[in-house]
């Protein structure tokens, strides 16, 4: 960089000589550095030596683990601790914390075996105690917190050796493993009074500084148990409120990778060179839904008229870029495999046969429906694309726009008549089914109670019957296709675009568990 | 008498066209105001009205201001976006100008405790900026035409009322108003009759700033997302819904801005010349 040093010699008055020695130095310094840093190289030490990856995410709120739950709060988490057990990207459990395990016949003993050789960032070595610590919190029904519901199935949780945890539960669950990988549940130091503050994980990256909105600053753990990670040196995540200045930061090399993004900015991004633009499939979805509960909803010809108005093509098309998978009304979605009814057909698009049904469910004058949604994603988009396209049934659609901290932090999502929610992916189907569609599920935001589905809930949440479980899913999809309350017209998938200098980054379906300590320089 | 009465009538609005910039400026804001009287019989598409096989279309002769990600008629929604924006900023700021003349007027001639504690109360509305004041009302009430349109009033109430009152303070004292109430004229009387004239230049002046500051508010409530809902064609929440598509359709957010800019920029040219020709500066 000649100029600014050209213009600094000559803004300094002729007499002022000390500037000369100093240039002289660090002119000096830096050529040393360079001869180094080139020999280093040459010399094949300096394989990642040196190297810093930049991360643009949203600010983190809240960062003590058991509440944690934004993707950029999620990725400080997987940064700094570790999980006991792991999904990879095909949605199957691998070790993390725990090298092995094995399952009790009955189903309901759980014995884990734990790395050796793990210690904590301040030097204190792992111990079992520390997991049972661990899970006894999040699953303590005085502390509240939002964990205690999934572990409740918990009975009891023993460490049964210096590197052996035992959990027993009360009754069979199948998606246990899916369970301990929740967001929430990294494994801290036993006794740890400050967990939003203290970072003191054993994960592949030790905080250095955390400016709160700001940046944090992270360096790599040499202790780390993991063979090969992490892959830098230094890991900076900058926090950016505004998802457009990010892209910029991202365009303008400020940044290496940014996780999350909609589509139309994904889309732009695409083909820039020097930047590789990742999409994974998720079975993340926007559902609308129409209480079921009272008004209009109730009628269940209402429901369908409303699907049959709905032009799913076009949505797919138009608001997600044909980027999303058609989705069946189901929260079960391709993705899952042989749990997603692959031949189910759903009713084709027909406006006239749903002017009908609205004119024999009452409606003939027509039908004026609020419709609620957040401002977040391609939701609104969606909203405007359903008013037009349910106007030609007559239904006529006053589009209100939420800020989604509102709109959710009010539960407004589950108080009005007719709203779209987005749901994140989740590993395994059962989820959805349990906090949204059964009857007395936490989030039943349609107030939706049909006994049928209920009772098929109940069987496919315990049978160890792997097929009958499929058939139950099947049977399910069905019976939401004919008299559910929900649309769902896509599955959306996520992004990340990431500078084509660094390799090795997997984008998982929830983008703030992808691992950053597998990402090197190319 | 008739044509004394028209030609009169015509005077009154001489002073729009008293330099070359306010005849700009008038004509730009009639423009507009023709657009909002017409725009639903010209516009060749609904504002929602979604042709999905002309999604994301450059501007061409067939659309003259393009398509946006949804395949709407760009023009159309600007077209039909006017009629918002002149009723929700127009209305708002007759309401502000009424009610912050009334109050204006009768405080600042009463005097007293009741004028101390109103201006006190409209200084410290004041010391909020429009705009945050607005975003508050709207978060407590919820966001609707008709609050955005409470909102422009009460946030622009004390601004008039002050302009008012600065007139009215320098004119009660004024020989022929003290006359006026020697002969024992009304209340009523002295306010409309004596008074009022004198403040009608300075609520000229005022009342076209606060409609271009209107505008600007309206739009900015839009973008924010807390003004007018979608699918309607606000131009505020035109460029929000355009903002992420900017590298797909530029011109979707082009053209609702070039709107924004031009109907304030006429306004504001409309003020200065009103200004100019009433002798007052802005």
């Amino acid at each position: 960089m000649p100029t600014p040093y050209a213009r600094a010699s000559q803004a300094a008055p002729p007499s002022d000589c000390s500037r000369v020695p100093r240039t002289l130095g660090s002119a000096l310094a830096v050529t040393v550095l360079v001869a180094v840093t080139t020999f280093l190289a040459f010399a094949g030490i300096a394989v990642g030596q040196g190297s810093t990856f930049r991360v643009a995410l949203e600010p983190p709120a809240q960062l003590d683990p058991a509440f944690a739950s934004s993707d950029a709060e999620i990725a400080v988490l997987n940064a700094v601790y570790d999980y006991l057990v792991d999904v990879d990207g095909d949605n199957e459990i691998v070790p993390r914390l725990a090298r092995s395990w094995n399952v009790s016949d009955d189903g309901l003993t759980y014995t884990f075996e734990l790395a050796e050789g793990v210690s904590f960032h301040d030097g204190t070595p792992l111990r079992a105690e520390d997991v049972v610590w661990t899970f006894d919190r999040l699953r303590d029904p005085e502390l509240e917190l939002p964990t205690s519901d999934l572990y409740a199935i918990i009975e009891s949780i023993e460490a049964t050796d210096d590197l052996e945890v035992r959990f027993t539960l009360r009754e069979v669950n199948p998606f246990f493993l899916y369970d301990l990988s929740d967001n929430h549940a990294v494994v801290l130091r036993e006794g740890t009074s400050d967990a939003a503050t203290a970072f003191n994980g054993t994960g592949p990256f030790r905080v250095e500084e955390y400016r709160t909105g700001t940046r944090m600053s992270l360096s790599a753990n040499p202790e780390y148990f993991m063979p090969g990670k992490p892959g830098v040196d230094e890991l900076e995540l900058i926090f950016f409120r505004d998802q457009v200045a990010a892209i910029d930061a991202l365009r303008g090399r400020q940044v290496d990778l940014v996780l999350r993004m909609p589509t139309p900015l994904f889309q732009s991004l695409q083909g820039t060179p020097g930047l590789e633009a990742v999409s994974v499939a998720t079975n993340a979805f926007d559902l609308v839904r129409l209480r079921a509960d009272r008004g209009p909803g109730a009628d269940v010809r209402v429901q369908q008229a409303l699907k049959l108005a709905t032009d799913r093509d076009a949505i797919v098309q138009v608001v997600t870029f044909g980027l999303a998978a058609p989705g069946k009304d189901s929260p079960i979605g391709p993705l899952y495999g042989e749990y997603f009814a692959d031949d189910l057909e759903l009713p084709p698009h027909d406006p006239e046969r749903a002017r009908e049904l609205l004119t024999e469910a009452g409606y003939a004058d027509g039908l004026t429906l609020e419709l609620h949604t957040p401002d977040t994603g391609d939701r609104p988009t969606l909203a405007v694309v359903l008013a037009d396209q349910w106007a030609q049934a007559g239904i006529t659609v006053d589009v209100i726009v939420h800020p989604e901290s509102v709109y959710y932090g009010d539960n407004l999502w589950l108080e009005v008549d007719l709203g779209i929610t987005g749901w994140g992916s989740r590993p395994v189907p059962q989820f959805y089914l349990d906090v949204m569609l059964a009857c007395d599920a936490v989030w039943n935001e349609a107030h939706w109670c049909d006994p049928e589905f209920d009772e098929l809930v109940r069987f496919t949440r315990t049978t160890l019957d792997e097929a009958a479980r499929v058939e139950a899913y099947h049977e399910m999809q069905r019976i939401l296709v004919e008299r559910g309350p929900i649309i769902i017209p896509y599955f959306f998938p996520q992004y990340g675009v990431i500078a084509d200098t660094f390799d090795g980054f997997e984008l998982k379906a929830f983008p703030g568990r992808s691992d950053l300590a597998a990402i090197h320089p190319r | 008498m008739g044509r004394a009465r028209a030609s009169r009538a015509l005077a009154a609005f001489r002073p729009l066209y008293a330099t070359r910039l306010a005849t700009f400026g008038s004509t730009v804001v009639l423009l507009f105001a023709l657009m909002a009287v017409f725009g639903p019989a010209l516009a060749p598409y609904g504002a929602n009205q979604q042709v999905y096989t002309d999604a994301r279309q450059p501007p061409s002769l067939e659309r003259p201001f393009g398509t946006d990600h949804l395949g709407r008629d760009v023009f159309s929604r600007v077209l039909l976006g006017t009629r918002d924006i002149f009723v929700l900023a127009g209305l708002g700021t007759l309401v502000a100008v009424l009610v912050g003349t009334a109050v204006g007027l009768l405080t600042t001639y009463l005097g007293g405790a009741t004028e101390e504690i109103t201006f006190r109360v409209f200084d410290s509305v004041l010391a909020m900026p429009a705009l945050l004041f607005a975003l508050l009302l709207l978060g407590t009430f919820g966001p609707s035409r008709n609050n955005v349109l409470a909102v422009i009033a009460v946030a622009y109430v004390p601004i008039v009322a002050r302009v008012v009152r600065s007139v009215v303070l320098n004119v009660k004292t004024k020989d022929y108003v003290a006359a006026a109430r020697m002969q024992g004229e009304s209340l009523s009387r002295i306010l409309l009759r004596e008074i009022l004239p004198s403040v009608l230049p300075a609520l000229a002046v005022e009342g076209a700033l606060r409609f271009s500051y209107a505008i600007f508010l309206v739009a900015s409530l839009g973008f924010l997302g807390a003004g007018v809902q979608p699918p309607n064609p606000d131009w505020g929440l035109m460029i929000s819904e355009a903002r992420n598509f900017v590298s797909i359709t530029p011109w979707a957010l082009y053209f609702p801005a070039a709107a924004i800019s031009l109907l304030v920029i006429g306004v504001n040219l409309m003020a200065e010349g009103l200004a100019t020709a009433l002798g007052r500066t802005p």
